[in-house]
């Protein structure tokens, strides 16, 4: 059951790496392009150390501190190089 | 397990395929992030499959401070084209 579910947790945070990285390719704006891929990285990557942390629990002080250090950085990274990108120059 | 780290493989060539690519230097350092998030990710699955703590712990040391660089990166290009 635990197996099951920790495969679950890895392959959706698969799902969402694809869903946000193939927005990369696209010829949209760098703000959208940014926004998708921050939201699938940041969510796909909690979602696949979650499925880590049910699969080996006796590590979980290691993975607990990659998942606050996931959500605090890439949060202010996307919030960083949107303020720098977007007052850089004319790139909207 | 492998079959998820070859995904994650594949997942990981995009970005990189995209920093190879695009000239537009914004659009490199949003590959470079990814690459940086994804590659950290990669380290943590591969050490829970070798079982080997030693390779986790380098995951987690650079998903702590990996992204440091990059913020701090990107202030000095704002910089240098406020210039």
């Amino acid at each position: 059951m635990i197996n099951i579910l920790s495969y679950g947790c890895i392959v959706i945070g698969i799902v969402f790496w694809f869903w946000g990285t193939s927005y990369l390719l696209g010829k949209r704006s760098l703000l959208f392009k940014l926004h998708t891929l921050s939201v699938s990285d940041t969510l796909g990557s909690i979602s696949i150390v979650f499925g880590l942390l049910l699969k080996i629990p006796r590590e979980w002080p290691l993975l607990i501190l990659g998942i606050i250090c996931l959500a605090m950085w890439n949060t202010m990274l996307g919030y960083v190089l949107a303020y720098c990108s977007s007052t850089g120059g004319e790139d909207e | 397990m492998n079959l998820v780290v070859i995904a994650m493989i594949v997942a990981l060539l995009i970005p990189v395929y995209e920093a190879w690519k695009n000239d537009h230097v914004w659009q490199k350092m949003l590959a470079f992030a990814s690459i940086s998030s994804k590659a950290a990710v990669m380290i943590l699955v591969v050490s829970v499959l070798r079982d080997d703590w030693m390779i986790g712990i380098v995951g987690v040391i650079i998903l702590s401070v990996g992204n440091a660089a990059l913020m701090l990166l990107a202030n000095v290009l704002k910089r240098m084209s406020d210039l």
